[in-house]
């Protein structure tokens, strides 16, 4: 009777756990793993140790990251904002970039004379290392709807606990 | 989404399991986040999913023209039942499968594209045969 009683009350608790929890990343914040070198050197850097100009950044040095989704009640974004959305060719792939353009802004297309303009409720996303960044400057401005989340902080690996912050773009002819 | 839908109020069951996991196809009526403002849902069906090719009338209230695309990756062509006074992707072009939100249940009710109520109009008559082939 009593071990019976003790895996109903684990069973129950690890439900209720289970929920609260699903319900706190879904609504407020999760933790995401950082995969690929689009968005060095904010997050995953090349790794200095390595042998010359061979980077290796295996599963131990990725970061882990936090994703707040207060954000998806108004979807009010801001240039430099790091954002977590869907992707635009492919719904289950996630990808993170930054936003460096926003609805009404004019973007310049590399190679040519010419400038896009960036429709109502759509944003411009770019990789912060652009050698190696599939983004918008592929696949066109993304609707603010595909949008999961905004990255607030790295938290994994320790040494590279940071705040992130709104950084607007280095290069880059949007006026 | 005249006629399928009445000018009055009405309460559906709204499914949200199967645009999670990629089975809502053409013929199903879905709500989706609308491309121009994230915050407004939107209730359209889809005609077509990514690689088909639609042909459409661009304006049926003023002309006959239409036009061809050929939808792309990851991507779903949308429209309101009632064309001619619909905001769809004939205005907003395709939008990514990412924001579909629900199907609406049960389908069987509203029907595929081959069930939906006769069309009168000749001109629409041939594009369902010319989407359908």
């Amino acid at each position: 009777m009593r071990t019976t009683s003790f895996i109903w009350d684990v069973c129950k608790s690890s439900f209720t756990f289970g929920l609260i929890g699903l319900t706190i990343s879904d609504r407020f914040a999760s933790v995401v793993h950082v995969r690929g070198l689009s968005m060095s050197p904010t997050f995953n850097p090349p790794n200095n140790s390595s042998l010359g100009l061979l980077t290796v950044n295996g599963p131990s040095t990725d970061d882990h990251v936090m994703v707040e989704k207060r954000c998806l009640t108004d979807y009010k974004f801001s240039h430099g904002d790091v954002i977590v959305f869907s992707s635009p060719r492919n719904y289950k792939e996630k990808q993170i970039k930054r936003i460096t353009g926003l609805a009404g802004d004019w973007i310049s297309v590399p190679f040519s004379y010419d400038a896009v303009r960036i429709p109502e409720g759509h944003c411009w996303v770019e990789g912060d290392n652009p050698t190696d960044s599939l983004d918008s400057r592929s696949f066109g401005p993304i609707p603010l709807g595909l949008i999961r989340g905004r990255v607030t902080h790295i938290l994994w690996p320790p040494q590279r606990v940071q705040k992130i912050d709104r950084k607007l773009p280095r290069s880059g002819l949007t006026f | 989404m005249l006629p399928t839908f009445n000018l009055t109020n009405e309460l559906v069951l709204l499914e949200r399991i199967s645009t999670r996991n990629g089975k809502a196809g053409s013929g199903d009526v879905v709500i989706l986040q609308s491309p121009e403002n994230p915050r407004k849902l939107v209730t359209k069906r889809i005609i077509g999913m990514e690689g088909d090719k639609i042909t459409y009338i661009v304006d049926p209230k003023n002309s006959d023209r239409t036009e061809t695309v050929i939808v792309p990756k990851g991507h779903v062509w949308v429209q309101g039942d009632n064309i001619y006074n619909s905001y769809d992707s004939r205005n907003f072009g395709p939008v990514p499968y990412g924001l579909l939100k629900g199907k609406i249940w049960p389908s069987s009710a509203f029907g595929s594209i081959g069930k939906r109520p006769e069309t009168v109009d000749p001109a629409l008559k041939v594009l369902e045969q010319t989407n359908q082939s």
